[in-house]
């Protein structure tokens, strides 16, 4: 008899959730069906140092969400800036054309955005290495007052309202919770899966392409005099260094030296990769030159040799032929990736609105 | 026959797991912080304290992460599963916590103030370590292992601001303090089958501006880590004192 009657309230529960699908709430009962999905490591690389997915797997689901949280304004105070706002897919994910970027009210930041792409091969974030996993390094922009702006507490509020998300955070994480671990995460599965390997350099290192005579003469300048500190096949040693720029006295900024507090850091950041770099313009860490040009320049005519800090590989001026310049930026212009700036998987879901 | 020997067999298998060992049998304990200046019960943003530089103080926030926390009998430590409980005088709620431990006649607790170096370089975390609680650095990462935030007239930043919040887990800049209290004359904490006892500990804010002088006129912030953060956390491990130990 108790049996029946359990079966019989099973079944009212069962059909009450049937009539509750009909409503369009289909995906507060729909199973938790994840698609893995692998980091792409291409042939050659090495692996990567940390495993940030190693607690953080990725999955179809996860990226998406990441992808919609990288594009949406929400996570900014007032709703003009995204991720995607100065991190540009057709900039390989730099902000185009600017030395520093826009925050809320008409602010400006300390620093160039960088390009993003194979962050799961970098040993620490920022400019200054100050960010040490891929997770956190998203809390720092959404609530610098002169990026994003917003409160984690806000943002989270945003996200819980808005009619889509509890959807993808289920289909992402199994429930519908919204917290700050799994917003994290999920941008750190979409950040963390943009993988930079499919430049004409990749094509002529696996056989499937050529580089012009002035390329290759630029190749094997830049293995000459660049490699050590860029090397590849990441194009970055992700080690912190200083390149003997004058510092700018309003910018005030003393890189790596912020972090550690060490006096000996003063002036070094990081090294940035190569990779795009026709695209990551201006260049620097404070973006203060728009051409390539004028950043080979420097090495060839502008390093402060006398900084106390500058990097030994560079207390002599790197010397270069004006057509060996040339030669040097048909090289690096080789390390676009025009598959990747175009690649739907990470563009915006609809059309964006660039802030400038 | 065959069958009652069979469910003999199974009864007996059955059983010796949850065999009544005494030792076995567990109680609780249950940790309550008490945030003082002196001897006065801590008041948010009403009441100025002075400290032993005579500078005066209302304090606005008042939090610190507890971890690894164990009792001893006979040198026998039983340790909380691991987990992080932030201590927060704003949320009386927080204050307190409890863990299961046999029974038995205890002498003594410890726990760690601050956060581990794995939780620090682990990326996003959730509950007592999850960044909205304000205790984590975004653009250094690390958490703030406790923070104490005050106004005072002594202060030469805007809003007579004071603003200590110590952190650091790397090599030298480990700001991690391992804390021992022994019950001594506040006598011993007995934990009995399924009642629960109390440790309350008091944390004495006076204790964080010597004996390496923190002054607030001279040094009304700390927001990295290093040397300083260091001196004011080698301050405030002295922070804290058995209260009394009730036994239920």
């Amino acid at each position: 008899m108790i049996q029946r009657i359990t079966i019989l309230l099973c079944s009212i529960i069962l059909l009450s959730f049937i009539l509750i699908d009909k409503t369009g709430d289909e995906w507060k009962t729909a199973p938790y069906k994840p698609v893995y999905l692998d980091l792409k490591i291409p042939p050659g690389w090495p692996k990567p140092a940390l495993d940030f997915f190693a607690d953080n797997r990725i999955t179809e689901q996860g990226f998406q969400l990441g992808r919609k949280l990288f594009y949406d304004g929400q996570l900014s105070k007032d709703g003009n800036f995204s991720c995607g706002g100065c991190h540009q897919q057709f900039a390989a994910f730099a902000h185009y054309e600017h030395d520093l970027s826009h925050g809320i009210h008409n602010s400006f930041t300390a620093r160039n955005a960088p390009g993003l792409f194979n962050l799961a091969w970098s040993t620490s974030f920022h400019r200054d290495g100050g960010v040490n996993h891929l997770e956190v390094q998203a809390l720092s922009p959404m609530t610098a007052a002169n990026e994003m702006g917003e409160s984690l507490d806000s943002i989270l509020f945003k996200l819980r309202k808005d009619p889509d998300y509890p959807k993808l955070f289920k289909a992402a994480f199994g429930t519908p919770d919204i917290n700050s671990q799994r917003m994290l995460k999920a941008l750190a599965q979409f950040t963390g899966s943009i993988v930079s390997y499919q430049s004409k350099y990749d094509k002529v290192k696996a056989g499937q392409a050529r580089f012009t005579p002035g390329e290759q003469r630029g190749y094997e300048l830049f293995r000459q005099k660049c490699a050590a500190c860029h090397a590849e096949p990441l194009f970055t040693d992700n080690s912190f260094r200083s390149n003997g720029l004058a510092k700018d006295d309003v910018l005030n900024d003393l890189g790596r030296m912020v972090v550690t507090g060490d006096v000996m850091d003063s002036l070094k950041f990081r090294v940035p990769s190569l990779r795009n770099v026709q695209l990551t313009f201006p260049y620097m860490h404070d973006g203060r030159y728009y051409s390539l040009a004028e950043a080979i320049e420097h090495y060839r005519s502008g390093i402060i040799t006398t900084q106390p800090t500058l990097d030994t590989s560079l207390r002599q001026l790197i010397p270069f032929s004006d057509p060996d310049k040339n030669n040097l930026i048909y090289f690096l212009n080789t390390l676009t990736d025009n598959t990747l700036i175009k690649d739907p998987r990470f563009s915006p879901t609809r059309e964006m609105q660039y802030i400038h | 026959m065959h069958l009652l020997f069979h469910i003999l067999l199974f009864q007996l298998f059955a059983v010796s797991p949850v065999a009544t060992d005494p030792a076995a049998a567990t109680g609780m304990v249950k940790i309550t912080f008490v945030n003082k200046v002196k001897d006065q019960k801590l008041a948010l943003n009403e009441v100025a304290y002075t400290n032993p530089w005579q500078e005066t103080y209302t304090v606005r926030k008042f939090k610190y992460y507890i971890t690894r926390v164990a009792v001893e009998k006979n040198g026998d430590w039983k340790t909380e599963k691991k987990m992080y409980h932030l201590i927060d005088e704003s949320k009386p709620e927080s204050l307190s916590f409890s863990f299961p431990v046999p029974v038995g006649n205890y002498s003594s607790v410890r726990f760690v103030l601050g956060v581990d170096s794995l939780e620090n370089v682990s990326g996003a975390q959730t509950g007592a370590l999850d960044p909205l609680n304000d205790m984590f650095w975004t653009w250094n990462t690390g958490y703030v292992a406790a923070k104490l935030e005050a106004a005072s007239p002594q202060s030469k930043l805007s809003r007579q601001k004071v603003e200590y919040h110590i952190g650091g887990f790397k090599g030298v800049d480990n700001v991690s303090k391992h804390i021992d209290l022994f019950f001594k004359d506040a006598g011993s904490l007995i934990v009995k089958k399924g009642s629960s006892s109390e440790i309350i500990i008091n944390a004495d804010i006076d204790k964080w501006w010597g004996p390496n002088k923190l002054s607030i006129a001279e040094t009304p912030a700390c927001n990295v880590p290093g040397r300083l953060a260091l001196s004011i956390a080698a301050n405030y491990a002295t922070m804290f004192s058995i209260s009394k130990i009730i036994n239920r």
